[in-house]
């Protein structure tokens, strides 16, 4: 049988592919053993990475929560537009279904004015008083449709509706006219502002700490290269080219991001965890922030660590450039 | 093997050279003694040799490489051809002697089984065999410049170049250490010796170079170490 032969340069090419894999190997190994070796620098760079990205997450996190709370006060926003009380159900029908027409009409609930009686006389049941006075009078609710829009802002198709629609008009309630839930309506686009806001001033104060933090993880990592200006120095004149000195101390400091990224993500989401219960109680709409943050938990993870990974490539190759210079 | 033709080196822009018009040759295997005073010029030579300093004008070829064509990202290559050794040693205080060694060969990307066999010989060159596993503070100056001299000398470089190797040691010692460089010098190896030691340069009887504020002042085949201001 033939044996394969390799040509000079195939096989120099495969010593080349094996000095590279051999000195990353190498670098790794050093890069480990820098990271054990003093203690203190190890402490302080991976609390400070552990704390930039807690903040991040916290952001984020905060960010989604907020998001989802406006949301969910935003589903129980609608207008209320009030037909007369001798509206049968019939004409209500037909009025529901020209309000479903429109596209920007989430949904539409119709309360007829004996339901709004009832209604009335559930919430007032403790008050003998109000209850006998609405048993004596005869029923002057009107019917009442409640309609949900897509967005709380633009409200100009149903106003037009309200004043056009023939239909409507004929059963529109003279004494009442269409109306969102006043107040919450104007608390509710005070929220979105904020929300705009938060948002805006979240995203600012991400990059500052990743910024801060990133400096000051840029500096820990120099003094850790400037306590060895020598041996650098030494591996420099010794013939170590520049990625072979450069390589441990960016394995470290992504060794540094990992460990971070695991503690950060743990108490990020033991947090979470943690405020649940108070947060519901105030109705912020954490539960969805939690469920997908649980279930996505190792895609989490892994942002996270990459996160770290790229604050700790980024400023030890920073930190590291003035010393390389050959 | 080194060659510098009128090389001048200034630092900074208008001061005084540090080494002015400096032409030198050094044969392959000649063992060459550079003396002077502190402050003359020769640490700057060696410098300019390791290529750590670029020279202002003036042309250095050191084995066959031609600084000035010389790119940035070949320099360690060039350094992987240069043994130097130093006076404060310079080893990796957290690695034991053998993994001093090994760690010039680690750069050099050469591979595990090269370094085991390579390794265990250099140390048992330079006298230090059985202590492998030792660290530098367990060792005395001599054996701690042992190490940095089985360091430089495990590549098998041209040249050696041994900046005050004996300056922080006892005279025993470092008799040892010239004899180690002698018997590197024996087995093909150009070695460059800066020194202070008038006994070494006097014993010796090999070729002394004296600068003096930036410039040789003497170069003698057999020399012995002038005292400075001419008197011999």
């Amino acid at each position: 049988m033939a044996k394969k032969q390799a040509t000079p340069r195939a096989l120099a090419q495969t010593k080349q592919t094996r000095r590279k894999w051999l000195t990353f190997v190498r670098m790794c190994r050093y890069g480990v053993n820098n990271f054990s070796r003093n203690l203190w620098l190890t402490v302080a760079a991976t609390a400070v990475m552990t704390i930039t990205l807690l903040i991040i997450f916290v952001t984020l996190a905060a960010r989604q929560v907020l998001v989802d709370t406006v949301s969910t006060i935003k589903d129980r926003v609608d207008m209320s537009i009030y037909v007369r009380t001798d509206t049968t159900e019939d004409q209500a029908a037909v009025i529901k279904r020209e309000i479903q027409k429109l596209p920007t009409v989430k949904a539409v609930t119709y309360v007829s004015p004996e339901q709004a009686r009832k209604n009335f006389a559930d919430e007032n049941k403790s008050d003998s008083r109000t209850l006998d006075a609405l048993n004596e009078a005869t029923n002057r609710l009107p019917g009442t449709f409640r309609v949900s829009i897509q967005d709380i802002n633009d409200t100009s198709e149903l106003e037009t509706f309200v004043k056009n629609n023939a239909i409507y008009k004929a059963h529109a309630d003279p004494d009442r006219a269409a109306s969102f839930s006043g107040d919450r309506r104007s608390a509710i686009q005070n929220i979105g502002r904020w929300v705009d806001f938060a948002e805006r001033a979240g995203i600012i104060a991400s990059i500052v700490f990743i910024v801060i933090s990133s400096l000051i993880v840029f500096n820990t990592i120099r003094m850790a290269i400037f306590n060895r200006k020598e041996e650098i120095q030494m591996m420099k004149l010794i013939g170590a080219d520049r990625n072979f000195i450069r390589g441990p101390f960016i394995v470290e400091a992504v060794v540094y991001g990992v460990i971070a990224a695991v503690i950060a993500t743990a108490l990020g989401v033991a947090a979470l965890y943690a405020a649940k219960d108070k947060l519901l109680s105030y109705e912020v709409a954490v539960g969805g922030t939690i469920a997908s943050v649980t279930m996505y938990i190792p895609f989490v993870l892994i942002a996270m660590i990459l996160m770290g990974a790229l604050i700790g490539v980024v400023s030890s190759l920073l930190a590291t450039r003035k010393y390389l210079k050959i | 093997m080194i060659l510098l033709d009128r090389v001048t080196k200034s630092y900074g822009k208008d001061g005084k050279p540090a080494l002015n018009r400096v032409s030198l040759h050094v044969e392959p295997k000649e063992f060459v003694i550079i003396v002077g005073t502190s402050g003359a010029g020769k640490s700057t030579l060696l410098k300019l040799l390791t290529r750590d300093e670029k020279p202002t004008s003036g042309k250095i070829v050191v084995g066959g490489i031609d600084y000035d064509t010389l790119k940035d990202k070949h320099i360690p290559l060039l350094r992987r051809k240069i043994g130097v050794v130093f006076q404060d040693f310079k080893l990796l205080p957290q690695r034991t002697v053998y993994e001093n060694i090994a760690f010039a060969l680690e750069i050099a990307g050469m591979t595990n089984r090269e370094i085991k066999n390579t390794v265990p010989k250099v140390i048992e060159l330079v006298g230090l065999s059985g202590k492998d596993k030792a660290f530098p503070h367990q060792l005395s100056g001599g054996e701690r410049q042992r190490v940095a001299i089985a360091r430089a000398v495990v590549r098998q470089p041209k040249i050696l170049i041994a900046d005050e190797p004996t300056g922080n040691l006892d005279p025993k010692h470092s008799w040892d250490i010239v004899r180690l460089l002698e018997k590197i010098n024996q087995y093909g190896t150009t070695v460059l010796l800066t020194t202070h030691n008038v006994d070494i340069v006097n014993k010796l009887q090999r070729r002394v170079i004296t600068i003096e504020h930036g410039k040789i002042s003497s170069d003698q085949a057999q020399g012995s170490y002038r005292q400075f201001g001419g008197k011999q």
